[in-house]
């Protein structure tokens, strides 16, 4: 038997010395090259020589991965690769698992819709922008995967859905595949906007109390019960032959609840305070459903026992504190506190900024609760994933998995270490060398365009341009990012 | 008795004769006898034949008799030499809003009090929605509300229109969700019956959220109600159906006007034209017509060239903008550079159509809401020298609207039977210098005025008294507004402080958009003013970063816009004429300024100004008599406090700051003044107090610092 390795690995050897190493690096995936790129991108890519974080067997010293068709296709010491591979010379490289951000409201060009408390009929699958700039910055942060969630402005708000940031590609490329849809609640202080007095002439918007919270949330479940009865006797029927009977409505805001009831869906639940946590996991456990992630969760740390016994997973700032009244009681200790009563904990950004960063979030953690490097690696990475059902496709460094991984420059938990270059699905969407080669293109297509007639200034009169305090953050590089209202 | 007869009869036949030269002979009805032309010698464009190079064409009763090199004229006929012309298909601009009525002002403008009801912030920008009588849904929600019942039959933009050459246009309501069913009209007609080709033509609907605070309110809603609305179409129907085939033991089904407006949808009998611009707008426009298998038209198209491949596989048309973006901004040092993605796209634009044609995606030609509508002709030209080929450009002003919005067989091109739409040019229609010279609809000539400027924005210019409510206190401002065309400049005096409008603009059908910093409680902020001007009334709402938003009102004084032009700069221009800095293009009066532009020249900032400090909510008027030598500054400043001297510089472009010490309550305190000088001799006309110029900035002592604002006024000469 050994025999046969040795010849096949002497085989492999000289076939990987006379077929020709592909140059190290891919092109950056823009709107305007994506056709040449599908056509030049290679099956293969060896990444030589890293240390390799794998998050669910360890960290693998001087260790390559090989990226096959968009899986990771081995993970050990002195891989070989085919013919036509891309070659990565990863020494004294960090390799990781993508990020996976538990808490976006990135690419979207809606967050909230709210006239209403109960706005479960709307998606965010119907506004996605793929264009949005913060996609691109995020993966050169290290995020490859984001929760894009509705906005915290309604009791019960809309579908969510898991994208893989695929920036380049249009939007129903970015759906991640087989994740379950979940679907967005909040409560406290955002839908009973207790910070946004109403506008004039118009009432407050019911709810203005946490009993009102509490009450929209089991009104909306009830009615959803009934809906759901009225299609089941429905089929009931058509099963027994009875034609006479019409089919009842279709609600959609009350379908997604439905699906929620039949597991099919997952809650995602904006709360700060302990009262309203425990509050929410009564409903849920009265209805009959699992909330699966807390968001924010601030107060978590108070109620971690009964959140652990629920089975909801916690998803958390890492040291946000006081902005509002219901963040008075935090404390950046609430993750390790939630995470040794026994509750699945990922550190989420809830920012296009912070999305950028993850990394130093999740390593904050190891001053405030003395987490070991990789239980903060597993803040951003397997955790996440957990709590989102993805944990089969990315999440760690293995076999089979999605190759959703990212080279650092240094150890991913020191702030000193960047990504240098982002792969999803074998892809690379940002490469470091790559964005800064292009600089000078971009420059001098500016400068090209700027001539163009279309782009010139008016001779005369002219609009004053607005004042760089008020221009849209999505397209330059300080944000203001946003107001209480989505955290 | 003879005389009396031969008088009788004289006298008859005088009456007789008065009466005839009285009697009026329109011109209605003097063309009404006159309803056979004929243009000879000319070169014919059927569009949908070959070329002919010199023909006639003759067109009786409304409709083309005959086309063809050897077509006689008729001996009834108004002959039209035709040499040297050439005779095209009555052009059609496949989408518009020609003929619907103009926005009327809100009731509530005037009041704006809250408590009132509806908030006028609310009420005023949704004058245009039309409302359909007893409906189930919201305005903004009713596909039932159709064109063809609000039609105004002339307006400035239908005669603009048809200076341009377009002989009929697609016109369907203003806004909302579920817009409304459009109609095809020709644009001539003493009634709107006369105008009506053919109605309904489709439904369209826009992606944008009602802004009367009631759901859907955000873009996530719209889909969601429009979503909602088909699958209830589709039940609605279905009950129906089940209904009128065998209604014995069935509740009847609702009856609603709304749903039944859209089976046709699903049925596709009818199209739907959804405006959409960007890929993901347009990818999202397909995906909802693909869901509920609609027969879909894009309306905007902007970036329909990177879907090509989608757009040919659901046979989707579209109605391709020619409204170009172009730039409006001026050049500014310290803006910020835009974006390379909106340089591309303004580059790109016009290669749309090339794309569209090379890709085999039907397409025809739209005005988009363009303001000047020689662009109409002007754009389709730069789409030809951006790789569309010349027929293809004319086919899409042509049988390709035509067919697509379902008068193919009606109109669109020079065949014999087809209504006598002509637009009849000297040199080749996509040539820049060829003129119209004729225009026919529905086989009538129409008298072409000279181009008319469009509409020149809603007259905003003037002296506006406006009331703010802002975090539940009231305040007065005065704002002044000169409107030169497109742009808008000004400035506000008053309880918010005095400063210069950063940015404005004020659209044709009076929208209206502010942004300009005020000082409130202390604070200087950055406010924007959005809303709508009616007649001189204005009304809408305030956003202020960092406070709630508030609610203005305001009407101007003096009952119309001032007259006086800005370009013609004020003689009382009291400093030579500064040398303009490089790269800066110079305002059409070399004498004067536009913002930000040259810096401080000599002696610009000197005089006196009259300032206010706001300390504490208070306003601490003050006096500043200033000399500037070069970049020297010197003079004297009074207020609350003795006279004391001040010296300073100005820093750079229109900044200076100088410094004091004034005695404040019997103690010693150094004041330093930092602020900007904006100068726009060509504000406001002179007349009583002329306002000169403008500065603001702050005061920084060592009790901490403040904000000032200050006026010069200089009299008129």
């Amino acid at each position: 038997m050994r025999d046969k390795i040795k010849r096949l690995i002497v085989f492999t050897i000289s076939l990987a010395m006379f077929s020709a190493i592909n140059p190290v690096h891919g092109q950056t995936r823009t709107p305007d090259n994506q056709a040449e790129q599908r056509r030049e991108a290679p099956t293969e890519t060896l990444i030589r020589n890293a240390t390799v974080l794998t998050i669910s067997h360890g960290t693998l010293q001087n260790s390559d991965v090989l990226i096959r068709r968009g899986k990771i296709a081995a993970v050990g010491q002195n891989l070989k690769a085919g013919g036509g591979a891309r070659v990565i010379d990863a020494t004294g490289k960090y390799v990781m698992p993508g990020i996976i951000d538990c808490h976006s409201h990135t690419m979207i060009d809606a967050i909230n819709e709210g006239t209403v408390s109960v706005s479960s009929m709307v998606n965010v699958k119907d506004v996605l922008n793929p264009t949005d700039i913060a996609i691109y910055r995020e993966l050169a942060g290290g995020t490859t995967t984001a929760n894009v969630l509705h906005g915290s402005a309604n009791s019960i708000g809309g579908q969510t859905i898991v994208v893989k940031l695929k920036y380049g590609r249009p939007a129903s490329e970015f759906i991640f595949p087989g994740a379950l849809p979940g679907i967005k609640f909040a409560l406290g202080e955002n839908p009973k906007r207790s910070n946004f007095p109403p506008l004039p002439g118009l009432q407050r918007r019911y709810p203005a109390t946490r009993m009102g919270v509490e009450e929209t949330i089991r009104d909306a479940f009830t009615r959803a019960v009934d809906y759901k009865k009225d299609w089941d006797d429905y089929r009931a029927a058509q099963k027994r032959g009875d034609k006479s009977v019409l089919p009842p409505r279709r609600d959609l805001q009350l379908e997604p609840l439905v699906e929620v009831l039949e597991g099919k869906r997952y809650v995602h639940a904006h709360s700060y305070r302990a009262d309203e946590i425990l509050m929410l996991i009564n409903v849920a456990n009265e209805f009959g459903f699992k909330v699966r992630t807390f968001q924010h969760v601030l107060e978590g740390y108070k109620v971690a026992r009964e959140i652990a016994e629920h089975g909801a997973g916690g998803s958390t700032f890492s040291d946000w504190w006081g902005y509002k009244i219901e963040a008075y009681d935090a404390t950046p200790y609430n993750t390790a506190i939630m995470m040794r009563a026994g509750v699945v904990v990922s550190v989420n950004s809830d920012s296009n900024e912070l999305a950028r960063r993850l990394n130093i979030e999740a390593a904050k953690m190891m001053k405030y609760g003395d987490l070991t490097e990789e239980e903060a690696l597993k803040l951003i990475t397997l955790n996440p994933a957990i709590q989102l059902g993805i944990q089969d496709r990315v999440g760690t460094i293995d076999l089979g998995k999605d190759a959703d991984v990212v080279i650092w420059n240094g150890h991913p938990l020191s702030v000193y270490s960047r990504p240098e270059t982002t792969f999803i699905d074998g892809e690379i969407f940002f490469d470091r060398q790559q964005d800064i080669a292009r600089r000078a293109d971009m420059e001098r297509e500016r400068a090209q365009l700027e001539q163009a007639e279309p782009n010139r200034p008016p001779a005369q009169g002219g609009v004053p341009p607005t004042i760089p305090r008020r221009r849209p953050s999505h397209d330059t590089d300080d944000e203001w990012d946003g107001g209480i209202d989505q955290r | 008795m003879r005389i009396r007869q031969l008088l009788i009869i004289c006298v008859l036949a005088l009456f007789f004769a008065l009466t005839a030269r009285v009697t009026p002979t329109t011109h209605a009805q003097r063309s009404a006898t006159i309803d056979t032309y004929a243009i000879t010698n000319a070169h014919i464009v059927p569009v949908t034949g070959p070329e002919i190079q010199r023909g006639t064409i003759v067109i009786r009763n409304g409709l083309i008799a005959a086309v063809g090199a050897n077509v006689a004229a008729p001996a009834d006929a108004r002959v039209i030499d035709g040499a040297g012309l050439t005779v095209y298909p009555g052009l059609i601009d496949a989408n518009t809003t020609l003929g619907m009525p103009q926005p009327s002002p809100s009731p509530s403008a005037a009041t704006g009090r809250s408590g009132a009801g509806l908030p006028s912030i609310f009420a005023a920008p949704q004058a245009t929605l039309i409302t359909a009588p007893n409906s189930a849904q919201p305005p903004g929600l009713q596909p039932e509300v159709m064109a063809e019942n609000v039609i105004q039959t002339s307006s400035d933009q239908i005669d603009a229109e048809r200076n341009a050459g377009i002989t009929s246009a697609l016109t369907a309501p203003r806004e909302g969700i579920f817009i409304g069913q459009s109609a095809f009209i020709n644009l001539s007609g003493d009634t709107p019956r006369q105008m009506i080709v053919r109605s309904p033509v489709a439904l369209h609907i826009g992606f944008t959220p009602l802004r009367s605070g009631t759901y859907p309110g955000s873009l996530l809603g719209v889909f969601s109600s429009i979503r909602q609305m088909l699958l209830d179409a589709q039940r609605y129907r279905d009950s129906h159906v089940t209904y009128e085939q065998n209604p014995r033991g069935i509740r009847r089904p609702t009856q609603d006007r709304s749903l039944a407006a859209l089976v046709p949808l699903i049925t596709r009998d009818m199209p739907v034209v959804m405006q959409a611009n960007t890929e993901r707008e347009i990818r999202r426009a397909l995906d909802l017509a693909q869901e509920f298998n609609l027969k879909v038209i894009i309306a905007g198209g902007e970036e329909s060239w990177k879907v090509t491949d989608r757009l040919r596989e659901m046979n989707v048309p579209v109605l391709l903008s020619l409204n170009f973006p172009r730039r409006t901004t001026a050049q500014v040092a310290e803006a910020d550079p835009e974006p390379l993605r909106v340089l591309r796209e303004r580059v790109e634009a016009p290669k749309a159509a090339g794309r569209l044609a090379a890709a085999h995606v039907r397409f025809a030609f739209q005005s988009g809401s363009m303001t000047d509508m020689r662009d109409f002709i002007g754009n389709a030209i730069r789409a030809v020298e951006n790789g569309l080929a010349r027929d293809e450009a004319l086919r899409a002003m042509t049988i390709n609207a035509a067919e697509i919005l379902g008068v193919g067989n009606q109109l669109g091109s020079l065949e014999v039977g087809k209504i006598a739409n002509l637009t009849v040019t000297r040199g080749n229609i996509l040539d820049r210098n060829a003129r119209i010279t004729n225009v026919f609809i529905d086989g009538r000539p129409v008298e072409l005025r000279p181009v008319i400027a469009a509409p020149r924005g809603a007259g905003a210019s003037g002296s506006w008294t406006v009331n703010i409510k802002l975090e539940s206190r009231d305040v007065t401002i005065t704002l002044i507004l000169q409107q030169d065309g497109e742009n808008l400049r000004g400035s506000i005096q008053g309880e918010l402080g005095s400063s210069q409008i950063a940015s404005a603009s004020a659209g044709p059908t009076g929208d209206l958009r502010i942004t300009v910093p005020i000082t409130f409680q202390g604070q200087t902020h950055e406010a924007t003013l959005s809303g709508r001007i009616a007649g001189n009334e204005m009304s809408g709402s305030v956003t202020v970063v960092g406070l709630s938003p508030g609610t203005f009102t305001g009407t101007r004084a003096g009952g119309g816009p001032t007259t006086a032009a800005p370009s013609s700069s004020p003689q009382a221009q009291p400093t030579p004429t500064p040398e303009q800095p490089s790269g800066n293009p110079p305002a059409s009066s070399s004498t004067s300024k536009t913002l930000a532009s040259a810096a401080l020249a000599d002696t610009e900032a000197s005089g006196t100004w009259k300032i206010s400090l706001v300390i504490d909510d208070q306003k601490v008027p003050a006096t500043l008599m200033l000399k500037q030598q070069g970049k020297r500054l010197s003079g004297m400043i009074e207020g609350p406090f003795e006279p004391a001297e001040i010296s300073g510089q100005i820093t750079n472009e229109k900044r200076f700051s100088f410094t004091s010490t004034v005695v404040l309550g019997g103690n010693s305190v150094d004041l330093k003044f930092e602020g900007t000088i904006y100068l726009d001799l060509a504000l406001a006309p002179c007349g009583g107090e002329g306002i000169m110029a403008v500065m603001s900035g702050t005061v920084t002592s060592s009790l901490g610092s403040v904000a000032f604002a200050g006026t010069r006024y200089q009299e008129c000469k």
